[in-house]
């Protein structure tokens, strides 16, 4: 069964704007792909259906064969913490420390502290800011920033990780150690998926790849199928 | 194009690790939250002394406004407490009435069998009374014969009405020229009494509401000021009461401080009238002291504080929760 499943799902907002048009799409467990397409092509409210900032007009949205649309208020915790969310700006907590930040997520689902120190620090080695456990955000470069918006989303080891333009605002270099992070997460058992315009990205990591416009699916390119001359453009 | 990936080992290895914390680790967990909730709740009002005192100042006025009038309350029912329960009925004998006449009267009334007992107070007495409890004693040594007469304190039987038993004596004692009970009196200050404890208890209600008006603004304020924090708690899977939990503790802070002050304001209240209540007494003869509110009225203000500011504080978090689901269509 697949961990995600978009069934022609349709999002038109309150003032008549269709933002997705019957999408629909499978992801399994342990894969990674990338959602591009232009500005406006409703790659962010793909995102927000997911993680439930916003709910489908029509059609259904599966996350291990439960319909999201039956989530009420009481469900919708348990189900974000099944998905990491990492956002173009970061939303870290700037009055908290690096390690308050990457905790919070353990927090919330009630880790016991010992476990908590352990794993925060744990994750934080991994994207290269073991140490500044003490630092405040304010502290850091962007790129940093976005990499303890990582180590936050993924903490908790959740089934499903999405991220919004995660690269948006880094230079190249910073971008691929973002992106190599993102790689190394299938191989734990959590899914990934990023919406992402820079195509040099999206080519360079050779994963699958949906084409949005105009809230319509165009394309659903697999690895193996992409070639640099039939790449999205 | 459509082929499903295989799941890879490790993958799998690593979801069957993914299990929930055990039923005690959830329960520590569960107090440690709390004990953080507590604590972190109160380096915020630390953190702002200045909106901080004056949230506790506007709450400590509004709460100490009943609280004087309850300490009021309390002085009067224990001044008034005397006279209020006492039964007893003074039969006031004909001015001149011989020692054995008076004597007669006594056994006549002491054999009534709805008649405790009978005190006789002896014009002598009375004057010896009268000179202890007024100025007048210079005055008094001026006259030439004693003008007041025998007395009988007759207390009825506690089944009797002491109403009924006045008036009998009144119509069908022939030696008595007047009888004394203050049936009406006592009766007006009861009403009194009662229109007070309404009169507090409405003051009381409707400041209540004032302090979870006041709880519940200060409460909404800092949550706006935190709507980003609470929106990405909210989006990393925090329950409602997971982000409520801090508001109620500061709610709770806010009641405790303002009760304290409240009750601090209470006391400086009647420390400050007692000297110039107990002069007044004085000058009437009593040894009346101004009381302050007794330890169970203190304990259970700070309670009731304490559960406005915390409810102050549900009502203004819930209100914004309210409004953070996503929309259906």
């Amino acid at each position: 069964m697949a961990l995600l499943k978009f069934d022609r799902v349709s999002k038109r907002y309150a003032a008549g704007h269709e933002a997705l048009t019957e999408v629909s799409f499978e992801v399994d467990q342990g894969e990674m792909l990338f959602v591009t397409g232009h500005s406006g092509a409703g790659k962010s409210t793909l995102l927000r259906l997911i993680h439930l900032s916003e709910r489908a007009s029509r059609g259904a949205v599966y996350f291990d064969g439960l319909n999201l649309s039956r989530i009420d208020r009481r469900g919708l915790p348990k189900h974000r913490r099944r998905v990491g969310v990492v956002y173009q700006d970061h939303r870290l907590l700037m009055d908290r420390s690096l390690f308050d930040n990457v905790a919070l997520p353990l927090i919330i689902q009630g880790v016991p502290r010992g476990e908590i120190s352990k794993r925060v620090r744990l994750i934080l080695d991994k994207v290269g800011l073991g140490g500044r456990e003490r630092a405040l955000p304010i502290q850091l470069s962007s790129g940093e920033q976005q990499r303890v918006g990582i180590a936050r989303a993924v903490v908790a080891q959740p089934s499903l990780l999405v991220a919004d333009e995660p690269t948006g605002n880094l230079d190249p270099g910073l971008s691929e150690e973002i992106m190599d992070l993102f790689a190394a997460l299938p191989s734990q058992g959590t899914a990934v998926i990023v919406a992402s315009h820079d195509l040099h990205q999206v080519k360079r990591m050779r994963k699958r790849v949906l084409v949005l416009d105009h809230g319509k699916l165009i394309d659903d390119f697999r690895p193996e199928s992409v070639r640099p001359e039939a790449a999205p453009r | 194009m459509n082929a499903v990936p295989k799941k890879k080992p490790e993958a799998a290895k690593n979801v069957a690790k993914r299990r929930g914390p055990s039923l005690a680790e959830r329960l520590n967990a569960w107090r440690e939250l709390h004990l953080f909730s507590f604590v972190s709740s109160f380096g915020r009002i630390v953190q702002r002394p200045v909106s901080t005192l004056m949230t506790i100042g506007v709450i400590a006025v509004a709460l100490a406004l009943p609280l004087c009038f309850a300490v009021l309350l309390v002085n009067v029912e224990q001044l008034s407490g005397a006279f209020r329960e006492s039964r007893e009925i003074s039969l006031f004998l004909k001015p001149g009435a011989s020692a054995e006449s008076v004597q007669n009267t006594r056994e006549r009334v002491e054999s009534d069998p709805r008649v405790e007992s009978v005190v006789l107070r002896t014009p002598e007495e009375g004057m010896a009374e009268f000179r202890q409890l007024t100025d007048f004693a210079g005055a008094l040594a001026l006259l030439e014969e004693n003008p007041l007469p025998a007395v009988l304190v007759v207390t009825p039987k506690p089944s009797e009405s002491p109403l009924e038993l006045a008036r009998f004596f009144q119509e069908k004692a022939p030696d008595v020229d007047f009888v004394q009970h203050d049936a009406a009196w006592r009766a007006r200050l009861s009403a009194w009494l009662e229109f007070g404890h309404g009169l507090a208890l409405t003051i009381a209600a409707l400041l209540g509401l004032g302090v979870l008006l006041v709880v519940g603004n200060t409460v909404r304020l800092d949550i706006l000021s935190r709507a980003e924090e609470i929106s990405t708690m909210q989006l990393l899977g925090a329950t409602d009461g997971f982000v409520r939990r801090p508001f109620l503790y500061l709610g709770a802070w806010y009641g405790l401080f303002a009760g304290l002050l409240a009750l601090s304001i209470a006391r400086l209240a009647r420390s400050a009238l007692a000297d110039p209540v107990a002069g007044l007494a004085e000058s009437y003869g009593s040894h009346f002291s101004l009381q302050g509110l007794p330890g169970l009225w203190s304990i259970g203000a700070l309670a009731a504080s304490v559960a406005l500011g915390w409810l102050g504080a549900y009502l203004a978090a819930s209100h914004h929760l309210r409004h953070t689901l996503p929309e259906r269509d």
